[in-house]
């Protein structure tokens, strides 16, 4: 099976190189460590519940685009390298290739993102939905994971070299990030914003977190709309990419 | 059966570069084909199409009697090709790579843990196993990135200027196992080389393309008639002794081609080397006494420089001579 072959190539090439494990998570640390603390005591009069709690699901997202995008970069290392044409010679299949590559930046987003858990539960976090909740924050971490990977992958082959994938991938993170419900709560924005926001895939999977993290209930609900647009999301991306690599041999 | 047959092929980039113009080659299955030609010639863009990687504008390609449009996968299956960079990863060991390229070929774990086996004996490797592969020369890990290639018995080997960037020892450790390939394996290789003694060296067929299209296809032998001169060199002990016997030669009415050149006379004699004997005869029997005598033959480099037109250096003795 070609997918965990490459897989695991790339997981080996993850851990021989720590730095890319550690910048893509020193970021979203900060935002929970350092923006929580601080906002935390503003955001203390407008909402009653603990800050970093509330603005975790949006820092698990944010640690799945890091990865996601991290996981394009690797394109352009293995092009640089000779490897890139060597596999794509070879008879795998692309969409082998393609998932190989995406299941690497979902593993990673699924592992950092339960680091970013951890570190929370010393600034008073709990999971408030118990063992099933604990389990089910997975799955929108893997269904964002993978469409965010999707996307990285595609945007990696379109572009010519690292530096400007480099400042696209920052424009659509940023973009995303700050049009969803990562940092506040929707209820005091205007109706034209909140509608903004539904076209925003992601902010699905962070509402979903929250209430897995602060609700002592499962809304079942909330989890079946999350699992039915992303999974529509998931394969419109894969197949885009698999096409988005077959292109890659019509110079 | 031809290994590789190719009939008025034509690759036209996106960008209205035309790269391959109408080329027709035809490779012998066994065989080792050098692929000569100037920067932009072509070369690399023939081998991307040969190996799946690009798609051609017309004309038809055949890998073994089949369309490589038509069967791409079974293409794939049947060649491997080691591009100009070396494309082992320095992440993993010097095993893995050749475990990781053995599934990709979707070979068993068996066949292919007694191939790499060989491989690494067959090419020497074994003094490198328990070292990174990162620390590796240069010259290892061109080898190693052979060997990896060689993983899934391919049909076809494709070498896309290999010994680039190595030095003169390297690379005739490379020649060795380029042979030992062909010999032992019973694979088709197919090379593309700046190095032209390289060709020369290795070559079963050579052919020189130049602007997408064949100059000249066969065997060295063949292609030394597009330059139908033999040149004698004859050797003095000191420059008087070599103008004076140039004089003697030039007041011979024999209509001679001849040139001096420090202590050394230069003359053409074409393809009638009975000339060579008659020459050195008519200065021994007058005393000349000389220290060396040869009939030096174009090298590859001549043919090449004249075939395709490029601006001829003077570091061949044969071109010295043809300047002057």
């Amino acid at each position: 099976m070609n997918i965990i072959n490459i897989l695991l190539r790339n997981i080996k090439w993850r851990f021989q190189n720590p730095i890319s494990i550690l910048l893509t998570i020193i970021q979203p640390l900060l935002w929970l460590v350092l923006y929580s603390t601080i906002a935390g005591q503003f955001m203390k009069e407008t909402m009653n519940v603990n800050y970093v709690s509330f603005i975790l699901p949006g820092i698990m997202v944010l640690v799945t685009f890091s990865c996601c995008s991290s996981g394009g970069y690797i394109n352009f290392i293995m092009k640089s390298k000779g490897s890139f044409q060597r596999i794509l010679i070879s008879p795998v299949r692309r969409s082998d290739i393609v998932l190989g590559q995406i299941f690497e930046a979902v593993s990673l987003s699924i592992f950092e993102a339960f680091i970013l858990v951890l570190i929370s539960l010393f600034f008073s976090v709990r999971i408030e939905s118990g063992i099933l909740g604990i389990l089910l924050l997975i799955v929108p971490i893997f269904f964002s994971a993978f469409f965010m990977a999707g996307i990285s992958y595609t945007i990696s082959l379109k572009l010519p070299n690292e530096v400007i994938y480099e400042t696209v991938m920052s424009l659509v993170i940023l973009f995303l990030f700050f049009m969803s419900t990562a940092l506040f709560p929707t209820e005091n924005v205007s109706v034209f914003f909140r509608v903004l926001l539904t076209l925003n895939p992601f902010v699905y999977s962070i509402n979903f977190l929250r209430s897995l993290i602060l609700e002592n209930t499962i809304n079942w609900n909330s989890f079946f709309i999350m699992t039915i647009i992303f999974s529509v999301l998931c394969i419109i991306i894969f197949f885009v990419s698999v096409k988005t690599l077959e292109k890659q041999t019509d110079s | 059966m031809d290994a590789i047959k190719i009939e008025n092929l034509v690759k036209k980039y996106k960008n209205g570069v035309k790269a391959l113009n109408d080329l027709n080659l035809i490779v012998k299955k066994g065989e080792i084909f050098s692929l000569l030609g100037p920067n932009g010639a072509g070369k690399s863009s023939l081998i991307n199409i040969l190996t799946t990687y690009y798609k051609k504008t017309s004309g038809k390609t055949f890998i073994f009697e089949k369309e490589i449009d038509e069967k791409p996968a079974w293409v794939r299956s049947k060649i491997a090709c080691v591009s100009q960079n070396i494309s082992i990863d320095e992440h993993m060991s010097l095993v893995e790579n050749m475990i990781f390229q053995s599934k990709l070929y979707k070979i068993d774990a068996h066949t292919a843990k007694n191939r790499i086996d060989t491989l690494i004996k067959q090419f020497e490797l074994q003094s490198y196993l328990k070292y990174p592969v990162a620390s590796y020369s240069g010259g290892i890990k061109r080898r190693l990135d052979i060997a990896m290639h060689m993983v899934s018995n391919p049909k076809i080997l494709f070498l896309d200027e290999p010994t680039t960037g190595l030095d003169i020892s390297s690379r005739k450790n490379l020649w060795e196992i380029i042979k030992k390939i062909q010999h032992d394996f019973k694979t088709t290789i197919f090379l593309t080389t700046h190095y032209l003694e390289e060709a020369e060296m290795l070559s079963d067929t050579i052919c020189i393309i130049n602007e997408g299209k064949e100059i000249a296809c066969g065997s060295y032998l063949e292609l030394e008639k597009y330059i139908p001169q033999n040149i004698v060199k004859i050797g003095f002990l000191n420059e008087k002794l070599a103008e004076k016997s140039y004089n003697f030669l030039k007041n011979q009415k024999n209509n001679l081609n001849i040139n001096l050149q420090k202590k050394y006379i230069f003359i053409n004699i074409s393809q009638d080397k009975k000339v060579f004997e008659i020459i050195l005869n008519k200065l021994l029997v007058n005393k000349f006494s000389f220290e060396s005598a040869e009939i030096v033959k174009p090298k590859l480099e001549d043919i090449f420089l004249k075939l395709t037109e490029v601006e001829r250096r003077t570091s061949s003795e044969y071109n010295q001579y043809i300047i002057a």
